[in-house]
């Protein structure tokens, strides 16, 4: 228990007498954590708005004008009954009217002295997941477009599914980004321990000559490049923090992407505590990498 | 106790110790002596395993430490004591955190460590200063300090690499002294020392080395050993 005191005392005396080189070490180590958060934000949000598009992916059957009411309802019998449909909702020409004025109040008066509603009734319809692919909505629509009374079928498909590849080159650039700013990072750790390994050979030599065993003198540096590492994290979160919430309010502003900033999420606690697990360990691998050759000096 | 077989240390390969045989009993004091360049630190440093030689063996204890291997080296410096010239001590501990540091490192508890630290400082005649950092200590308190911090494990050996070289010399008298005293108390001690003076006033046995090898080893008359 002396002992774990002695250690943990070493490691912030260590960070204590070099404040400088520890202060650029973290600034540097938050700063290049903080560019490969920038990359995974983007990457987590992007992710998500696409997994709740193709959660929402609906396919709209538009039919032709003056259908008797019971064609409607013989169709809509037809198109339930089909096995890749989940549920749908029949949306009637007054009611997409209405829906109009409602999403669109200032383009209302377009609408107007048109005479009689222009707007096509249709079925919003819900696929079952497994038929979400591309393909699958793909074929269900052109099989649907053959039926008389549909005048068009229409569906988001191909840009969410553009969006996902995107998502997957996103995944592979933050890798990339991630693995270089990680190296970047345990060699910034790794040359600060080496600065303190430098500035305290003396100390490290005498302890060896009065008995400390290897990781009793490696012990302290090991610990203060954790610390270093998960300090430089846990600064690189905040900066992203502060930088996250001034673009949502950037967004928000009026005339800007209405709406949009309230999709955007920060990442979860357990991310970020995993983001801080990631700086600590960077940081222990900096040290561990700065004493690998130190352990082989002779005393 | 300690035995060294044919040994030889070469540095760029001319030998710093050529074919040196040497016995040093339990309780015995020991001057190394011999001009610079002799071999004594050199010799010094192989008992402590600081260095190994690159013919012969080195027994210490019955442990032929020719052969330990690195992780081991520790555990045998526990037992020994060093004391250096340049006194080796932490500028930014004060005394008493010196003297303590290898019972530190053996996890010695701090009631146990407290009391063997002051014990020795008493005996080195420094409990005084125990608050005070080596900086602003003269060079007979720091040796002094150093003495300490190289007993306080009870180590079964002390080595002295010219402990009295930067000293005047009733400095360096006082610090033989407490060689002497340590010695009396039934510690090996093996002094090395280029200082005629510190031969006169210890009156033991000198092994004198030069240009690597074994000159002489001749023991006085009155030669009492401890322990024996």
């Amino acid at each position: 228990m002396r002992r774990l005191a002695y250690l943990i005392k070493e490691a912030l005396t260590n960070i204590r007498l070099n404040r400088t080189t520890t202060l650029i070490a973290v600034a540097t180590t938050a700063f290049t954590l903080a560019c490969f958060g920038v990359f995974l934000l983007l990457y987590v949000n992007l992710r998500g708005m696409v997994g709740s598009l193709q959660d929402d992916i609906k396919v709209i059957v538009y039919l032709h004008d003056n259908l008797a009411q019971q064609s409607i309802l013989e169709i809509q019998h037809r198109i339930k009954a089909e096995p890749e449909v989940a549920s749908l909702a029949y949306v009637s020409k007054e009611q997409a009217m209405a829906d109009f004025r409602t999403q669109f109040p200032a383009e209302s008066h377009l609408l107007q002295g048109l005479g009689e509603n222009p707007l096509p009734a249709s079925f919003v319809v819900t696929l079952v997941p497994r038929f979400r692919s591309s393909d699958a909505v793909k074929r269900w629509s052109d099989r649907l477009r053959s039926v008389p009374e549909v005048a068009q079928v229409q569906y988001s498909r191909d840009w969410i599914e553009n969006l996902a590849v995107v998502v997957v080159y996103l995944e592979l650039v933050a890798v990339a980004v991630g693995a270089i700013l990680s190296a970047a990072s345990v060699t910034i750790i790794a040359n600060t321990i080496r600065l303190t390994l430098y500035a305290r050979r003396e100390e490290i030599e005498i302890m060896k000559l009065i008995g400390a065993t290897g990781a009793f003198i490696k012990i302290p540096y090991l610990l203060e490049g954790t610390v270093l590492g998960a300090l430089g994290a846990t600064l690189a979160l905040i900066i992203l923090k502060a930088g996250f919430e001034f673009f949502k309010q950037q967004l928000g502003q009026p005339g800007r992407f209405l709406g949009i900033e309230s999709g955007f999420t920060f990442f979860s606690n357990q991310v970020s505590l995993l983001i801080v697990l990631a700086g600590l360990s960077l940081g222990f691998v900096g040290s561990f990498v700065s004493l690998l050759g130190y352990g082989r000096v002779k005393v | 106790m300690i035995q060294l077989f044919h040994v030889t240390k070469y540095y760029d390969r001319r030998p710093a110790l050529f074919d040196i045989n040497l016995q040093i009993d339990k309780g015995e004091f020991v001057l190394l002596m011999g001009p610079s360049g002799a071999g004594k630190t050199t010799l010094l440093k192989l008992l402590f395993c600081a260095e190994q030689p690159d013919e012969g063996q080195i027994l210490v204890q019955q442990r032929n430490v020719a052969r330990i291997r690195p992780w081991e080296v520790p555990y045998l410096r526990r037992r020994m004591g060093f004391v250096f010239q340049d006194f080796r001590l932490l500028p930014k501990k004060t005394v008493f955190e010196n003297v303590a540091l290898p019972l530190l490192v053996q996890g010695v508890s701090s009631f146990d460590a407290r009391r063997k630290v002051m014990e020795v400082l008493k005996a080195a005649g420094i409990d005084h200063k125990k608050e005070s950092r080596p900086p602003l200590l003269s060079a007979g308190e720091q040796q002094r300090v150093c003495i300490a911090r190289a007993i306080v494990n009870g180590p079964f050996v002390l080595l002295a690499d010219e402990p009295t070289g930067n000293m005047d010399p009733d400095l360096s008298s006082e610090i033989i002294e407490l060689f002497k005293t340590i010695n009396a108390r039934g510690t090996t001690v093996v002094v090395a020392t280029h200082n005629r003076q510190v031969v006169e006033q210890v009156n033991r046995r000198v092994v004198t080395l030069a240009q690597g090898r074994l000159a002489s080893d001749d023991r006085p008359a009155s030669d009492e050993r401890v322990g024996q």
